[in-house]
């Protein structure tokens, strides 16, 4: 297993889009964090949620744009199942391993690998951008290096499940561009319209999972009354950060299995 | 001794039988060719021995066992198969390194099988800038990564230059001179004439012959065919009957092609003569690939090979408003 879990992590470092999706993950975090640190202070809506400049919580608003790894380690995850359909690299993997599920069970260590790889590269962009700050006269040290213990375990750890997640869409669905519209539709259109509407349903999918999970230091700190920036603002109550895990985990174990168990049989003609 | 064996092998795809209870055994030291008219069933059925298909029923082992219970695939087995399946943005050697891997092979040998098919020099450019000559002898290199005693080819002469398919015919018999096991596909009979020992014919899922070639060339240049209307058919047959001879026929457009196997013209030409029958042609002897090939495809009645597709009766281009 070892060897197959290797070559997947063979096959990730050598093509381009795996470093694309750790570049993105740099270069979004930075601007997107001053964007939203420095967005104009005379919009209504702003004062009323909006923390201070320099405090925690203004910290944690910024650094919480890491959080583009989601939807990265996602995307890396579906590519490393339809990238092999696509190309029709999927007929030499099941030649040197024809059980198929060991390649499904390779490829989600590596994807989970991957996506630690992925959250980090979030992170450190994280930390050069809270530095930067710091360096600049906005905030403390003290403060920003807590923000981001509070930021980055959640986000690594929803990370991580988002890349499993990926990969179960992709086993499932085999056709890259549907899975890529699926993975970001979902996130982007589908899963805010369902919470506002229907939010006991709403606050189970994955999106809304990973939030609550990524708000879980936060939400200890700040004494339970939890929930992100956005959920501040749609007023969706969150699972608890280990429910989310869980829901997050079940997705993406359900879609891997069910994916090895229906798509990947398939024959490969 | 590496060997193939397939028993009763079956394939359907929705309505169409695309290998029907095929049975067959494939010997070391020799090069097999698998041959039949595009559509016959040789892709499915490398496939479905490869576990890449899986089979309705029979099954195909590879040294006694199934595909996927070998103990490690790439050792055992090398593949051939269409010549795509490479990431346009991986180079041939990180193709090569990733299923090395996996396979617990050393990195080394990536670098001597790509030498092998002469690839070094373009080792470490992305396979997306490749031919398709290239990329068909990468997958060569691919299929003897693991120095495999089974090598099993689906048109590998498929995209390749006159020099490069006489140097895969060299690759295949110096490969089966090692006492191993070569079953290559082809639907280009004077390619497969020059690089098989045996054949295996299939013909609409079907197996419909096999043997040395030589043997069975042999017995098809003793073979007369003679033309005939089709109103004379059976005039004919009977005539040939009476004479002691057992002629089969094969139905082509308006004529009829009577067959003689095991006779000369010599013999034959007296009997048309007395029983004054018209006949249009008479030929025999040739012992080509070619005419072995249609007789044994066509003769099985089975000269359409795919349902639905059927190329004109006639060969010859048809002007856009014609009638």
């Amino acid at each position: 297993m070892s060897r197959l879990v290797r070559a997947e992590l063979v096959k990730l470092r050598t093509v381009w889009s795996t470093w694309v999706i750790l570049i993105i993950a740099v270069a979004f975090t930075l601007p997107g964090g001053l964007l939203v640190g420095f967005a104009p202070h005379n919009n209504g809506i702003r004062h009323l949620i909006f923390p201070t400049e320099g405090t925690r919580a203004w910290f944690d608003l910024v650094l919480s744009t890491m959080d583009v790894v989601l939807d990265l380690a996602l995307i890396l995850g579906i590519l490393m199942v339809t990238g092999e359909y696509r190309h029709k690299t999927v007929t030499p993997t099941f030649l040197y391993e024809p059980r198929r599920g060991r390649v499904a069970a390779a490829k989600l260590f590596a994807a989970a690998g991957a996506a630690v790889a992925v959250a980090v590269a979030g992170g450190v962009a994280g930390l050069l951008l809270g530095f930067g700050l710091v360096a600049s006269g906005h905030g403390n040290i003290a403060e920003m290096l807590g923000a981001f213990g509070h930021v980055f375990p959640g986000v690594l750890f929803a990370t991580v499940l988002f890349g499993v997640y990926g990969l179960g869409l992709g086993a499932i669905m085999k056709n890259q561009v549907a899975a890529l519209v699926t993975g970001l539709g979902a996130s982007a259109v589908i899963e805010p319209l369902v919470a506002s509407t229907v939010p006991a349903v709403g606050r189970w999918l994955p999106g809304e999972a990973a939030q609550a999970l990524e708000s879980v230091t936060a939400h200890a700190i700040k004494g339970g009354h939890g929930g992100g920036f956005l959920t501040g603002i749609t007023g969706l109550k969150l699972v608890t950060w280990w429910e989310g895990a869980l829901a997050l985990l079940i997705y993406g174990l359900v879609f891997v299995i069910a994916g090895s168990l229906t798509t990947l049989r398939s024959d490969v003609t | 001794m590496p060997d193939l064996r397939l028993q009763g092998l079956t394939k359907r795809f929705g309505s169409v039988l695309a290998v029907s209870d095929l049975s067959f055994t494939v010997g070391p030291g020799v090069v097999t060719g698998f041959l039949g008219p595009n559509g016959a069933g040789k892709t499915t059925t490398l496939r479905m021995l490869l576990g890449l298909v899986s089979p309705d029923s029979g099954t195909a082992l590879l040294n006694g066992v199934p595909y996927r219970d070998l103990p490690n695939q790439t050792r055992a087995v090398g593949a051939v198969l269409e010549a795509s399946g490479f990431h346009p943005g991986r180079s041939a050697r990180k193709h090569l390194l990733a299923i090395a891997t996996a396979s617990g092979i050393d990195r080394t040998r990536v670098d001597e099988v790509l030498a092998m098919v002469g690839l070094s020099e373009v080792a470490n450019a992305r396979v997306g800038g490749y031919s398709m000559g290239m990329r068909q002898r990468l997958e060569l290199a691919r299929a003897v990564l693991g120095d495999p005693e089974i090598l099993i080819l689906d048109e590998p002469a498929n995209g390749l230059d006159p020099q490069g398919i006489a140097w895969i015919r060299q690759f295949l018999r110096s490969f089966a001179s090692l006492g191993r096991v070569v079953l290559v596909s082809s639907h280009l009979l004077a390619e497969a004439a020059q690089t098989v020992d045996e054949v295996v014919i299939l013909a609409r899922g079907h197996l419909v012959g096999k043997g040395r070639l030589s043997e069975m060339l042999d017995r098809q240049a003793a073979t007369v065919r003679i033309r005939t209307p089709e109103h004379e058919q059976a005039r004919l047959l009977a005539a040939l009957r009476d004479a002691g001879f057992a002629p089969g026929c094969v139905n082509m457009n308006d004529a009829t092609t009577v067959t003689v196997q095991g006779a000369s013209p010599e013999a034959v030409a007296p009997v048309i003569t007395a029983n004054g029958i018209l006949v249009y042609e008479m030929t025999s002897g040739g012992g080509s690939l070619e005419g072995l090939f249609f007789e044994m495809t066509e003769g099985a009645g089975l000269g359409d090979m795919v349902p639905g597709y059927s190329p004109g009766a006639v060969p010859g281009y048809v002007r856009g408003g014609e009638r």
